[in-house]
Parts: C-alpha cells; sequence; structure tokens
C-alpha cells in the first residue's frame, strides 16, 4: 500500500512541477517528485541508489531554486487552490494505472554480485564515460570563452 | 512488470511539458522529468532481475545525468540573459527584434 501511495504522489507532484505557474512552485513540486522516487527506490531495495538519487536530487533542486528565482518573471496571477486541486486529481487519476498493475507485486532485490565488485568490474567504461563528460564540458567552456573573448575584441 | 507503467505515465508527462510549455524553467523540468522516469525503469528492471550491476551503472548514469543538468542550466542562463526573456516562443524572433542585453 505504501508503494501505491508513494508512486501516486511522484505522479501528482510530477504533474504539479509542469502544470503550475509560477517556476519557484514548480521546482518545489520537482522537489517532491525526486524525493519520492527516492524513497521508492529504497522502499524496493536499491538503497545505494536512493542514496544517490537523493543528493543529485538536492543539488538539482538547490540549483534550479536559485536560477528560478533569479530568471522568471511573477506571473501576474497567483496559484489558486482550485487549481491545486485540479491538478492533484489529474495527477491521482494517472497514477490510477500504476495502482491497478500492482505495483507492490514486485519483490525487493536479493543481491547476486556484490555492489562494489559490480563497480570494480566495470570500472574501465566509468573511466571512460567520465573522460566523455569532462570533455564535452571542457569544449562547452572553451566554445563560450571563445564566444566571449570575440564579442569583447568586437566591442 | 507494473513500475514501466508508471515510467511510462512519467515519460508522458515529461514530453507533453517538452511539447507545451515555453517557459525554459519549465522545458528544463520535463527534461527533468524524463531523466527520472528512464532511470525509475532503470532501477525497478534491474532490482526485480536481482543484478546489482544496472545499479552499479545507474550510478554512471546519475553522474551523466547531472552533468547534463549543469550544461543545460548554464545554456540556459545564457540564453536568458541574452534574449532578455525567459520564453522560447520570443527565441526564434530576429535579434534586433529582442531585447538584447550583453553577456
Amino acid at each position: 500500500m505504501l508503494l501505491e501511495l508513494v508512486s501516486a504522489g511522484v505522479v501528482i507532484a510530477a504533474c504539479l512541477a509542469i502544470f503550475l505557474d509560477e517556476a519557484v512552485y514548480s521546482v518545489a513540486a520537482l522537489a517532491g517528485a525526486l524525493m519520492l522516487t527516492s524513497l521508492l527506490y529504497a522502499l524496493n531495495g536499491a538503497i545505494y541508489v536512493a542514496v544517490f538519487q537523493f543528493a543529485v536530487g538536492i543539488g538539482t533542486v538547490a540549483v534550479l531554486f536559485l536560477s528560478g528565482e533569479t530568471l522568471s518573471e511573477k506571473p501576474s496571477t497567483k496559484t489558486q487552490p482550485r487549481q491545486l486541486i485540479v491538478l492533484s486529481v489529474l495527477g491521482a487519476l494517472l497514477s490510477l494505472p500504476a495502482f491497478f498493475l500492482s505495483v507492490s507485486q514486485q519483490n525487493g532485490s536479493t543481491y547476486s554480485v556484490p555492489f562494489g565488485e559490480a563497480l570494480w568490474s566495470y570500472r574501465a567504461l566509468d573511466v571512460v564515460l567520465q573522460g566523455l563528460v569532462v570533455m564535452t564540458v571542457a569544449l562547452g567552456i572553451a566554445i563560450v570563452l571563445y564566444r566571449k573573448k570575440k564579442i569583447s575584441k568586437g566591442v | 512488470m507494473d513500475f514501466v507503467i508508471l515510467s511510462i505515465v512519467l515519460l508522458a508527462i515529461g514530453v507533453y511539458g517538452l511539447l507545451t510549455q515555453r517557459h525554459l524553467l519549465k522545458v528544463f523540468i520535463s527534461i527533468e522529468l524524463v531523466a527520472t522516469a528512464a532511470t525509475l525503469n532503470f532501477v525497478m528492471l534491474a532490482s526485480s532481475l536481482s543484478r546489482e550491476v544496472g545499479e552499479a551503472f545507474l550510478i554512471l548514469a546519475f553522474s551523466t545525468d547531472t552533468c547534463v543538468s549543469a550544461v543545460i542550466l548554464a545554456l540556459l542562463v545564457i540564453v536568458s540573459r541574452k534574449y532578455g526573456t525567459t520564453d522560447i516562443s520570443k527565441l526564434g524572433e530576429p535579434e534586433e527584434e529582442a531585447t538584447e542585453v550583453d553577456v
């Protein structure tokens, strides 16, 4: 039953995140969705993933709060309680398929390979992926700096 | 495989947001929801099949997802400062019409 409630909460929070007018409220709803997803992982026995999801979610939400506050203008109309209720009902309706397919029938994981061993076995792929990410970020920074230098030279 | 349905619902909400929302931050939130749906599917499949490797790979997916989010957010800030708006529909306008702010 708890899994069903958490699943419904994830869908409702996702609906609120998309459809609320004010950006800060949307970010708050996204925070709720990410935290409930983390709880869902923990309830299914994937503790490590839950911890990582929680950490990544907190970081993302903190940055999004800052950027949401600075980048977005205040909407002319305030969020009505009626709109919140309608969105919550919409989210609950959308989560009904997950209810009827009985989410809680799945068992928690029984680990066949230790977590550390799995990470260590695939460390080469890890290094390649991290290298790719770092190279992409470096390329992006180089392009931005080059463009900025070009603009300042033009002025 | 019931978690597949849940992740499909999340994916549908994210894609709907991508297609309909015009605010840059909402688009970013939609992308986050799509990524969360993919991750959810991955974790639940790995858990139900008792494959620890899937969860180990997911840690890598999280780090990549965070990098992607950081790059998207940086682009979002640059675009909003350059064009002075966070409305996607106004970004297609010629630069002289949009209120341009120096980066």
